[in-house]
């Protein structure tokens, strides 16, 4: 397990701040956020490559003063960071020399990785797919109780993502590791994630289980990142309760020319209709405030509505996340 | 535009090049079978190329670790650091040449080595001259190492030692070896600091001066085409070989 506490890192003029992390045993963390937020300083100062403020424990011994080398850490840059002056299967057989050889575990990743044909190859014939998964195999061969992915898709072609993201879904329990994974991807994050935290400005805003922070934000800047949209105050609903805001689903509006039974239904102006491919974008105004709706084109051409146009907006209760 | 500049780099190539061909070819292939049986003229250029070799590899030994700390680091001082390793290369020969005279010259004496006209102090005076280069260039290969591979390298349990044996040197050795090759053919001119320090025993720059002041253009011409032969060989072997192998 392991645990941060207080971690304080200053370089130049960005500073980070983390109090307090818990990472279980097999458990696949990812820590989300925009690019320049800290991430890939958290992993590097959780690695021992920057000196910081604060502990870090890893399974009960505090790890804070140890060079990189001891801590047996697992390590993957973005652009994977393969050594050019080896071919694939010296750049995996690296660690050997620190650590004991393992012919099962070096066959089983060869296997599980599929990356047999590449053995023999250079490092500089391979495609990004390719790299990452030999730089995979080059850490963890190196049997790392905690493996710190840095932002591991990002120079994947899209059409392999998806079997990537299965392959690394099933290390944890394969290797009995944990996985921290950085990313500012959300399809990435809610894939993988069994916790999750977002990092804004070398912060974290919000920690936890993945789905719970991914549906209920705790702030607004959390809800703005996390890309939600149709963030008002309570108020506008006509009662008061601990939460300052609200958000709803823009899929989850419904436009109509009458009053329909829902929760809510207010009453505004349709001030925008954008066609996209398959759908409509309508922005209703609603007592000042701009409602976005998502519509079937359906839906849209059957009400036969223009801007300017006054219509309901509804929403069920069941479909508001309170922040 | 980009006749103009071919016309204006040909002019350039060509003066420098043409005097170097001229002394070359210029000799007839009796006079350089002469020079190469004789022993004084074979004797200097090996003793040039030779103590030229050691004071690069001194330099690369003391060198390396201080091109690193200049390549990876920002401190206090560090442009101080890099204009003090340039300096040789702006300052007369002679005058670094009387520098190192009363730097080493009576504290070996006091320790009972020889400095003045001695190996040793050719090796000094090529090593105080042309240290800029071997340095100057393996700090830029350093650079070009992603430091992101020596984090990677230490992630796998490499210490730093190791790395920069393993990751560092191996990703910087074209640059490395390039600035060895440019270390050593400097220090095979070197004639200024040299002949202040070590006119005997007489390294090939110092016996081509010594033949044309006491016999005349005649005696020292071979000599130097001799010399430049041989350099331009080893040099472009080691080119070539780093080139292959990278």
């Amino acid at each position: 397990m392991l645990i941060i506490n207080n971690l304080f890192l200053k370089k130049g003029n960005f500073k980070l701040n983390i109090p307090f992390i818990e990472i279980g045993d097999k458990e696949y963390f990812v820590l989300l956020g925009k690019t320049g937020s800290g991430k890939t300083l958290l992993l590097e100062s959780i690695i021992g490559f920057h000196k910081i403020e604060g502990e870090i424990i890893f399974n009960n011994k505090n790890i804070t003063n140890l060079p990189p080398q001891k801590r047996h850490f697992g390590f993957l840059y973005q652009d994977f960071a393969l050594f050019p002056h080896l071919n694939v299967e010296k750049n995996i057989r690296f660690s050997e020399k620190y650590h004991s050889k393992n012919s099962a575990l070096f066959n089983d990743l060869v296997k599980f990785l599929q990356i047999k044909h590449l053995l023999t190859r250079d490092i500089k014939n391979l495609s990004g797919g390719e790299k990452q998964r030999v730089a995979l195999a080059r850490a963890i061969y190196s049997k790392p109780k905690l493996l710190l992915l840095d932002e591991p898709l990002s120079a994947i072609d899209p059409t392999m993502r998806n079997e990537i993201m299965k392959n690394l879904k099933e290390l944890p329990k394969r290797y009995n590791l944990s996985i921290i994974h950085v990313t500012h991807n959300f399809r990435e994050a809610s894939y993988l994630a069994n916790k999750l935290a977002i990092i804004l400005n070398g912060s974290i805003l919000q920690i936890g289980d993945a789905k719970t922070v991914l549906k209920q934000p705790n702030s607004l800047e959390v809800a703005k990142f996390l890309g939600f949209k149709n963030i008002f105050p309570v108020s506008l609903l006509g009662f008061e309760n601990s939460h300052s805001y609200f958000s709803i689903d823009p899929n989850q509006i419904i436009i109509s020319k009458e009053k329909l039974n829902f929760d809510f239904c207010f009453e505004g102006v349709i001030k925008e209709i954008m066609g996209i491919t398959d759908h409509y974008k309508i922005f209703v105004e609603v007592m000042n405030n701009q409602f976005f709706i998502k519509a079937s084109k359906h839906i849209l051409d059957s009400l036969k509505i223009k801007n300017n146009q006054k219509i309901y907006i509804c929403f069920n209760k069941k479909d508001i996340v309170f922040i | 535009m980009q006749k103009i500049f071919i016309v204006i780099s040909t002019i350039l190539l060509l003066f420098l090049s043409i005097p170097l061909i001229k002394l070359i070819f210029g000799i007839p292939i009796n006079t350089y079978i002469s020079t190469l049986q004789d022993n004084e003229t074979i004797n200097s250029i090996i003793l040039t190329m030779k103590v030229s070799l050691y004071s690069t590899i001194i330099v690369l030994i003391l060198g390396l670790p201080l091109a690193y700390l200049l390549a990876r680091y920002n401190f206090f001082g560090k442009s101080l650091i890099e204009s003090l390793i340039d300096i040789p290369t702006m300052i007369p020969h002679t005058a670094a040449g009387i520098a190192l005279l009363i730097t080493f010259g009576k504290t070996f004496e006091n320790i009972g080595l020889s400095f003045i006209d001695s190996t040793t102090g050719i090796m000094f005076a090529m090593m105080f001259l042309s240290a800029p280069y071997l340095i100057n260039s393996a700090k830029e290969g350093f650079k070009n190492v992603d430091v992101k591979l020596e984090n990677v390298a230490k992630s796998l349990g490499a210490n730093s030692f190791e790395t920069f044996i393993k990751i560092v040197i191996p990703n910087s050795k074209k640059d490395i070896i390039n600035g060895m090759l440019m270390m050593w053919a400097r220090g095979l001119g070197e004639f200024g600091a040299v002949v202040i320090i070590t006119y005997h025993p007489m390294v090939a720059p110092v016996l081509i001066y010594d033949k044309f002041i006491n016999f005349g253009l005649d005696y020292s011409t071979p000599v130097a085409a001799v010399m430049i032969i041989f350099s331009i060989i080893v040099f472009i072997i080691v080119r070539f070989l780093n080139n292959k192998f990278n």
